[in-house]
């Protein structure tokens, strides 16, 4: 048998934030707050995004990384079509990434947003099916995430 | 004294030595003789030196001679390489999500 030439994985990330669900979920749908936390970031430079927050509609942003990175200057896509959304409650968004013309992964992202005393807990939850040659930041990621657990262990004997 | 750059690659190596990570937990307390060091360690003087020589070369550990005693203590620079290496590595959506954070922590974001 052929090895499969698509890898799935599932990342959960979860984080607490000190506001309430309200003021969280106002930056998952506001365009020019989304942009500053989704798209912009030290070391990407944004060529597009856009998004329209409803229902069926289209989120697209284009970049590209700059300095020391093994994908420097190549352009990386992503396309999300919002799949469900309830307010201050969750957004859930189908999405697609490629770098240069090739699409290395499609992906189902969840966002729930659930208060707490304090403020909010988010849970993201990343479920995707990565393609042949998806030599991306993501494998990469995976695979230096496995070295650093290994070496938080190795630190904590 | 460091010579050349210090790279993660070195910092990790140094750290990668659990008798050197003893010594870097030891001194996260506050600076410590050298001799002193060497005592709970079980090993010798030129050891320790020669583990500190690593350490210091890579920014973790500051050695200073203040008469006939020379003391060693932490030095933030190795950190700050690893830290920087960490936070290069983490995913797209754990940096989205700290910015998040920090677009939340905004004063005005209260308005």
């Amino acid at each position: 048998m052929q090895p499969s030439s698509v890898i799935h994985s599932t990342i959960v990330i979860e984080r607490s934030y000190p506001k309430p669900p309200e003021r969280v979920f106002t930056a998952l749908a506001d365009p020019a707050k989304k942009r500053r936390w989704f798209a912009e970031g030290e070391n990407q430079e944004v060529d597009e995004f856009e998004m329209d927050f409803r229902v069926g509609g289209i989120e697209r942003l284009r970049y590209r990384l700059k300095g020391d990175v093994p994908v420097k200057g190549i352009v990386i896509t992503s396309e999300a079509r919002y799949q469900d959304i309830v307010s201050n409650q969750r957004v859930v968004a189908a999405s697609t990434t490629s770098l240069g013309d090739q699409r290395i992964s499609a992906s189902l992202v969840t966002i729930e947003l659930l208060p707490t005393e304090n403020g909010t807990d988010l849970i993201l939850t990343h479920q995707s099916a990565f393609f042949e040659g998806a030599d991306g930041p993501q494998r990469r990621e995976a695979g230096l995430h496995k070295l650093l657990d290994r070496l938080a262990i190795e630190l904590a004997h | 004294m460091s010579r050349g750059k210090i790279t993660a690659d070195r910092v990790f190596h140094a750290l990668g030595d659990p008798t050197r990570r003893t010594i870097v937990e030891r001194i996260t307390e506050g600076p410590v003789s050298v001799s002193a060091l060497a005592i709970p360690l079980n090993i010798t003087l030129t050891a320790v030196v020669q583990h500190l020589q690593v350490l210091e070369d890579c920014g973790l550990v500051q050695t200073e001679k203040i008469g006939r005693v020379r003391t060693c203590r932490l030095k933030t620079t190795g950190f700050s390489v690893l830290e920087q290496w960490i936070r290069d590595r983490r995913s797209t959506w754990e940096r989205r999500l700290d910015r998040l954070g920090s677009l939340l922590a905004e004063p005005d974001e209260d308005q």
